[in-house]
C-alpha cells in the first residue's frame, strides 16, 4: 500500500518547474492542447515566500489553475546549525494559504557553522554517509514533519565529492533516513545517473533497491558533461536518452509516479521544453496500470 | 573550530571553510582536488551573480576586478542569515554598512549609498501587497478628501530616501567627490512600475512631517513656514497644495484618511 496521503493526490501526471521566463508564455499558451499535458507546476517557496507586486499576481493566477508543489532549496537539513523554524513556519503559512499538498526537499545541506555563525551558502553540498549523519538528519526531518503537520519528500542530490569519512554508500544512507524519519521519497533521476557517472555506481542496481512504496514525486533534467566521468546537474540543457531510460525503467519497477520537469539554465521557449513533458507523459501513459 | 561535534560535522566545517576560503583554508584531507574546485566555483559563482544582478551600476562603477574581490571577501566573512533568495543582496548592504562603519577601506566614499539606491528598487518592487488597497493601517482612504485639512494617504510602497550623494547620477562618467545632498521618493504604482522621483528639500520636509500620526497638511505647511522663516504662509500653503496633487495624479499620495482630525 501506499503511504501517498490523498492530500498529495492533485499532484498528477507531468508539472514543470515555473521559472519567471515561462510564465508569460504558460499564461499565453493556457488552455491550448499544446500544453495540456502540464498538470501542475512547483515552485521554491525561497523564491516566493511573502512576495507582492506583480510577482504575487502571478501566483495567484497559477494557484487558480495549477496544482503547486513546493521543492525547497534552503533548509539545510543535513546542516549543523539548528534547524530555522521561523522560516520553517513561514513555509507551513504558504502552503496553507496557497493550498499546495506537497513540500521536498533536498538530501543535503546549505548553510555552514564557519567562525561560530550559521550561514546561508545557497547551495546543496553533500551530506558524508555515516551513522550519525543518518540519525541527525533524520531528527531534522521529523522535525520539519512535526512543525507542518505533514510528511514531506527527500530528494536524492547530485554530488562531486566522496567523503572519506563515509561508512555506507548512497542508497544505503537514503533507505536509513527515509526509514529513520519515515518521510517520502522525491526520486531525482538525473541525479541518479549523475552520481551513477560521478562515483562509478550501477544506475539500474541502485533503482532496484529503492524502497519504491516511499516515492511520491520525480525530477527529470539535463545536466553537462564536463568529463568523460563526471557530470554536472546544470538543469541547463536536454535530457540525455539514458536518463530517459532510466526514467521508464523506474516507471516499469514502481508505476507512473508524479514527475517535474526542471530547466534552470539556458530556457528554451516553451514549445520545445514541450517535447521533453509531452515526453514524460507518453512514457507515463505506458506504464499507467 | 570545536572538536566537541561529530566527526561528519567537523568534516562538513572543513568542507565549508574551504569553500568560503580557498586560499587561506585547506582542502579537507583525502577529498579530490577537482570535486572541491567544483564546490568552490559554483557556490561562489552562484552567490556572486545572485548579489551582483541587483547592483548594475556599483558593478560598473567599481570595475570588474574591484568588485569580485569585495564580494570575494563578502563571501568569505559575512554569514548570511536569510534563506530567502531576494534577501541576499539585502545582506550583502548590511555588510557593506558595517564595513563602511568599522574602518575606512579603500572603497568609494558613496559605494554604501549607491548600493542602497540600487537595492530600494528591488525592495519597493517586491515588497508585500496591502489588501485591500483603499485601506492603509486599518483605515478607509477617501480619495476624493480635501489634501490640506487633512491626512494625506500615501501609497504604502513609498520610501522616502535621503543620500549624501547624487546616486541617481552615478555612472563610470560621474563618481562624485563632493558630497551634494539627494532626497528622493520612490514607490510602486498599480502596474507595478517602480518609479523614483527627485524631491525639493521642502517637498521632502513635507512628506516627512506627514508620516507623523494625525498630522494634516495645513499644520505641516504651518511648521515648515515656522522653520523656513522668511515665506508668508499662504505662499507655502499654495506651494503645498500644487505638491500634493502632483503627488496625487502620481499615485504617490492616495487620498486622505477620511475622519476630520
Amino acid at each position: 500500500m501506499s503511504l501517498l496521503s490523498n492530500k498529495t493526490s492533485n499532484i498528477q501526471g507531468v508539472g514543470l518547474g515555473l521559472k519567471r521566463e515561462l510564465i508569460p508564455q504558460i499564461q499565453a499558451a493556457f488552455g491550448n492542447e499544446s500544453i495540456a499535458n502540464i498538470n501542475f507546476v512547483e515552485i521554491a517557496p525561497e523564491n516566493w515566500l511573502d512576495i507582492g507586486g506583480k510577482s504575487a499576481k502571478q501566483l495567484d493566477w497559477f494557484v487558480e489553475r495549477y496544482p503547486i508543489v513546493c521543492h525547497g532549496l534552503c533548509l539545510s537539513l543535513g546542516g549543523l546549525a539548528p534547524l530555522n523554524t521561523a522560516f520553517l513556519q513561514q513555509v507551513k503559512r504558504f502552503l496553507l494559504q496557497y493550498n499546495i499538498p506537497l513540500y521536498t526537499e533536498h538530501l543535503s545541506y546549505s548553510t555552514d557553522g564557519y567562525n561560530g555563525q550559521q550561514g546561508y551558502l545557497y547551495d546543496l553540498l553533500p551530506i558524508p554517509f555515516t551513522e550519525e549523519a543518518v540519525r541527525h538528519v533524520a531528527q531534522r526531518i521529523r522535525q520539519t514533519q512535526d512543525i507542518l503537520s505533514q510528511r514531506i519528500a527527500i530528494e536524492n542530490a547530485s554530488f562531486y565529492v566522496q567523503a572519506p569519512i563515509s561508512s555506507m554508500d548512497e542508497l544505503t544512507f537514503i533507505k536509513a533516513v527515509l526509514e529513520e524519519a519515515d518521510c517520502f521519497l522525491h526520486l531525482d533521476i538525473n541525479n541518479l545517473y549523475v552520481n551513477s557517472v560521478n562515483f562509478d555506481f550501477d544506475a539500474h542496481v541502485f533503482l532496484h533497491g529503492i524502497p519504491g512504496e516511499r516515492i511520491v514525486y520525480s525530477h527529470m533534467a539535463g545536466h553537462y558533461q564536463q568529463a568523460q566521468d563526471l557530470l554536472i546537474d546544470t538543469h541547463g540543457t536536454e535530457i540525455i536518452n539514458p536518463v530517459w531510460a532510466l526514467l521508464a525503467e523506474a516507471y516499469e519497477l514502481f508505476g507512473p509516479f508524479p514527475t517535474c520537469l526542471e530547466r534552470d539554465n539556458n530556457i528554451p521557449p516553451l514549445p520545445t521544453l514541450m517535447h521533453e513533458v509531452n515526453k514524460i507523459a507518453d512514457i507515463q501513459n505506458k506504464y499507467r496500470f | 573550530m570545536t572538536k566537541n561535534i561529530p566527526n561528519f560535522q567537523q568534516y562538513q566545517q572543513a568542507f565549508t571553510a574551504y569553500i568560503r576560503d580557498p586560499i587561506g583554508q585547506p582542502r579537507p584531507k583525502n577529498v579530490s582536488a577537482k570535486g572541491m574546485n567544483i564546490y568552490k566555483e559554483i557556490v561562489f559563482n552562484n552567490l556572486f551573480e545572485s548579489v551582483s544582478a541587483c547592483f548594475p551600476v556599483a558593478r560598473k562603477v567599481m570595475g570588474k576586478r574591484a568588485w569580485l574581490s569585495l564580494i570575494r571577501k563578502y563571501f568569505r566573512v559575512h554569514s548570511a542569515s536569510t534563506p530567502i533568495f531576494r534577501k541576499i543582496p539585502e545582506e550583502f548592504l548590511t555588510y557593506l554598512t558595517n564595513l563602511e562603519k568599522s574602518s575606512s577601506d579603500t572603497l568609494p566614499v558613496y559605494l554604501t549609498s549607491l548600493c542602497h539606491y540600487e537595492w530600494i528598487e528591488l525592495l519597493v518592487s517586491t515588497m508585500a501587497d496591502s489588501s485591500p488597497e483603499t485601506v492603509i493601517n486599518n483605515q478607509i482612504i477617501n480619495v476624493a478628501g480635501d489634501l490640506l485639512e487633512y491626512q494625506p494617504a500615501f501609497n504604502p510602497t513609498m520610501q522616502l530616501l535621503n543620500y549624501p550623494y547624487a546616486v541617481q547620477k552615478i555612472s563610470p562618467r560621474y563618481k562624485p567627490k563632493e558630497k551634494v545632498a539627494t532626497q528622493l521618493l520612490v514607490f510602486r504604482n498599480t502596474e507595478y512600475i517602480v518609479k523614483f522621483i527627485e524631491l525639493n528639500p521642502i517637498t521632502y520636509r513635507l512628506i516627512e512631517l506627514l508620516q507623523d500620526k494625525g498630522m494634516t497638511s495645513k499644520r505641516a505647511l504651518t511648521q515648515i513656514t515656522n522653520e523656513i522663516g522668511n515665506l508668508p504662509l499662504e505662499k507655502v500653503i499654495q506651494f503645498g497644495l500644487e505638491i500634493l496633487n502632483e503627488l496625487k495624479n502620481q499615485g504617490v499620495v492616495l487620498g486622505v484618511y477620511n475622519k476630520p482630525l
